[in-house]
């Protein structure tokens, strides 16, 4: 590997493990005692468990919805695709805290696991559904031929032939779903049910013991390890770069025919759970404002911009920051395959291992004891936005980078381009919609962001996200409503770049 | 100074042998085709002189210019001024035909277009496709864009990695003619990859045959077909019957009686390889002959590949190559006359 990419790929990496570090070394610093007193306690276990039972409901329901619902979109004769993707992949870009206090206004019975694991499963599953659908546009249409000539009915060529292609999307896409969901948060806010984040949280608020947060996230550090190095063996020498060579066609659609009708209603109900309910509640919050007058959401208003400027600018800044980390590691992922660039590629995951709080204290720990200057800075949000989803922007990227043909960057070197500038020649314009999609997402998720932008948001300034959260929790939602709708607006717009963007990949790389 | 110079290249991975010491010499301004089967490292041999994998041992030098050396010499692809036409053409597909062509040109250069239409005009495409995009051509003319961008820049080297698989059989000849008028327009040193016996003889001014990691003969087409080296090479770059013999003071006999032998001669028992094309078959028995039966046949157009068996009670199979378009009925009694001079090979390698 050349010299500068793995510089560039160890310092991404170092980066984004920086939080990690640090709290080994709080944990450290704890003591034994501490940490004892922290894991020992009686609700740890309980809590830990929950998590865990969560990720176990939530993801195999991703997985089907995505699969599934890439396969019609994608595949089938369903109508208006272009639609549905876009409103497949529009609960991805609903801020979790919103959907959490959606799901908690329908009742107790939704303040459970239930609603735990459903706000999991239906928030989550666009990130198989994107990673899937990607995949199933790469995909060969003679293999299915192949299969279908050699007696396969469509049923087992799909089990056979497709499914099995499918397997580095559906693996990459339920890990980051499982990551996610024994860390979350967020989503959980408006709930009355516990999970291992929230006893991290109360070790944090109550005794505020950082050692204590600390010690305990060396569960989840460990689950996550476990599971990202898992998941690297599953995935083994499955390659994402087409091998067949010459011009390649369209893929047929398969007819639906009599299925039309019964498939467009399971997707309907898919979108009006996971889009329906946090819209229509927003809705309903907004009327309940109009009929009783209420002049609070008035008065609020004339906070609506300044939080919406501040918003918007630290997510452009997390984007652009999450992309340079991902770059070079997408890169060399796809193009260096090797150990080294595996641990690489794993510790840019390592994000995820993390509860957001405990990453945040880490990172202001860090600043408090050694990078003064960096203490209670815009900067330091916009670095720990950008590090906890840049492995977002690392899987979008590496999908992207997977489909150029290595020919095309050996063509440009052999006409005099150095390493830097055939990347920047060629792979860079070819990759343009997997940037887009980089960029779109890392912005998303930072709207939508709460924990992380709470511990470290600088004094004088507020957001979307903690206006919602301020007024959300004097149980004044007509209060919060607009600043949440802002939000959804804004990430819709992103949904909208995203669909738009990605689709071109194949287009474009493709004859 | 463009000629080509490779000595004692070796490159293995792991425990597979891809290249076991490879000596290869390119004149300046020749083209040199590299025949050999799938797996026989010709592939590995084109990417280490220019560039995309470093060899284990061995030097590879250019018009004097030493780039590999395993020890301490790694000149960086884009370093080394060679054209290369990857397999497909690999044009860049976000950028016009004539963005193409011009991406290895100095920046002032690309916008002029003078070398960029004159890229265009010795592969013979018209200027009308400069703004064309790569999707929007035809197989064979998407070869000859990448041919035209490898030229542009007027490289001391081109290279050439099977450059018209893919190509159905007409498209395949005009771009060959096209990609030869090509090269002998700009001078170029070249050499070309291939699996493809009759391209590689019909190309190149000599032919280097790999097989196993290791160039077994190179030499000039006439005299690979000829006189190959050993009885693989004799059937690797064409049809050939063979038949047992007794080799003795420059002549062999077999059952066509006593033949001229060229090339080196073993004497005692030898292996007797004949081309198809020397075997004429006669309806008489005037001229002589040896009597043989016709078991089928198969017809090409222009020629007729007879499948006959001698009718001495040893059974061996003959094929014979006929271009008078006459029938043969499987069963017909004909009669078999060699023509010319043949070739002998230790008799061990009797099949």
């Amino acid at each position: 590997m050349p010299r500068g990419l793995f510089a560039a790929c160890l310092v991404a990496a170092l980066l984004v493990a920086a939080p990690v570090v640090v709290t080994i070394v709080q944990a450290a610093q704890g003591g034994l005692s501490v940490a004892g007193t922290a894991i020992g306690s009686t609700s740890t276990l309980t809590l830990l468990l929950h998590s865990i039972e969560v990720a176990a409901a939530a993801t195999p329901i991703c997985a089907v919805i995505g699969v599934g619902a890439a396969w019609f979109v994608e595949r089938t004769t369903l109508p208006a695709p272009r639609l549905w993707a876009v409103l497949l992949v529009a609960p991805l870009t609903i801020p979790p805290f919103v959907t959490s206090y959606a799901w908690a206004n329908f009742g107790p019975s939704f303040q459970g696991f239930i609603g735990a694991a459903g706000i999991i499963a239906f928030s989550y599953y666009p990130i198989v559904f994107l990673l899937v659908a990607v995949s199933l546009r790469g995909l060969d249409p003679a293999l299915e031929e192949t299969g279908r000539s050699l007696g396969l009915n469509g049923r087992a060529t799909f089990f056979r032939v497709v499914l099995p292609q499918l397997r580095p999307a559906i693996y990459g896409g339920t890990l980051l779903v499982v990551l996610d969901a024994l860390v979350e948060f967020d989503a959980f806010v408006g709930l009355k049910f516990q999970t291992f984040s929230f006893d991290v949280y109360a070790q944090y608020q109550l005794g505020f013991s950082t050692s204590g947060a600390a010690a305990l996230s060396f569960a989840s550090i460990a689950l996550c390890v476990i599971l990202l190095f898992g998941e690297a063996r599953l995935r083994g020498h499955a390659n994402y770069t087409r091998v067949s060579q010459g011009a390649r066609r369209l893929a047929a659609r398969y007819a639906l025919g009599r299925a039309t009708v019964p498939v467009m209603v399971a997707m309907t109900a898919v979108v009006a759970i996971s889009v329906g309910i946090p819209v229509g509640m927003l809705v309903r919050w907004f009327a309940e404002s109009s009929q009783a007058g209420l002049s609070s959401a008035g008065g609020n208003l004339s906070y609506l911009l300044p939080a919406t400027l501040t918003s918007v600018e630290i997510g452009i800044a997390a984007a652009v920051l999450g992309l340079l980390l991902a770059l070079p590691i997408a890169v060399a992922a796809v193009r260096r395959r090797g150990p080294a660039v595996t641990v690489l590629e794993r510790t840019m995951y390592l994000s995820f291992a993390l509860p957001d709080l405990v990453g945040a204290i880490a990172l202001a720990y860090l600043a408090s004891h050694w990078l003064h200057f960096l203490y209670g800075s815009f900067a330091l949000l916009v670095f720990a936005e950008a590090i906890l989803f840049a492995p977002f922007a690392v899987v979008a990227l590496r999908a992207t980078f997977g489909q150029l043909e290595p020919s095309l960057e050996e063509s440009a070197r052999s006409l005099g381009a150095g390493p830097l500038a055939s990347f920047w020649r060629v792979t860079l314009p070819l990759a343009r919609p997997g940037l887009v999609a980089a960029l779109v997402l890392v912005f998303t998720f930072t709207l939508g962001d709460l924990s992380t932008t709470q511990v470290l948001l600088p004094v004088n300034l507020y957001t979307l996200g903690t206006e919602f959260s301020t007024n959300s929790s004097t149980v004044a939602f007509a209060a919060a409503a607009p600043f949440a709708a802002v939000l959804i607006a804004l990430a819709m717009v992103a949904a909208y770049l995203l669909m738009t963007r990605f689709g071109t990949v194949r287009a474009l790389v493709t004859r | 100074m463009g000629d080509l110079v490779c000595r004692e290249l070796r490159k293995a991975y792991g425990e597979r042998v891809v290249l076991a010491g490879v000596d290869l010499t390119v004149a300046e301004g020749t083209l040199t085709a590299i025949l050999g089967s799938s797996g026989s490292g010709k592939t590995t041999l084109l990417r280490i002189v220019i560039g995309f994998v470093a060899g284990d041992a061995g030097t590879v030098s250019i018009g004097g210019t030493l780039v590999t050396d395993s020890a301490s010499v790694h000149v960086p692809p884009d370093k080394r001024l060679i054209g290369y036409v990857a397999q497909e053409g690999a044009l860049f597909p976000h950028l016009t035909v004539a963005q193409n062509v011009g991406f290895g040109l100095p920046r002032a250069e690309r916008k002029l277009g003078g070398r960029t239409a004159d890229a265009l005009d010795l592969v013979g495409l018209d200027r009308s496709y400069a703004d064309r995009r790569p999707h929007e051509l035809s197989g064979g003319e998407q070869r000859r864009v990448a041919l035209a961008r490898a030229l542009a820049p007027r490289p001391a080297l081109v290279l050439l990695d099977e450059p018209f698989s893919g190509l159905d059989a007409a498209l395949r000849g005009e771009t060959r003619a096209a990609v030869l008028d090509a090269l002998a327009g700009a001078g170029a040193t070249a050499v070309l990859v291939t699996h493809d016996q009759a391209e590689a003889l019909s190309m190149g001014r000599e032919v280097a045959v790999l097989r196993d990691g290791q160039l077994v003969q190179t030499a000039a087409p006439q005299t690979l077909y000829r006189t190959p080296a050993d009885l693989e090479l004799a059937r690797f770059v064409g049809d050939a019957v063979v038949l047992p013999g007794e080799a003795r003071a420059g002549t062999v006999a077999c059952t066509f009686g006593t033949l001229g032998v060229r090339g080196e001669v073993v004497a005692g028992a030898v292996a007797v390889m004949i081309r198809p094309e020397q075997i004429r078959v006669v309806r008489s028995a005037d001229g002589g002959g040896v009597p043989a039966r016709v078991v089928g046949s198969s017809f090409y157009g222009p020629e007729t590949v007879l499948h006959l068996e001698l009718a001495d009670g040893s059974g061996t199979a003959v094929s014979a190559r006929t271009f008078d378009g006459a029938d043969a009925r499987a069963g017909e009694e004909v009669r078999l006359l060699v023509e010319g001079s043949v070739m002998t090979y230790p008799a061990a390698g009797t099949p």
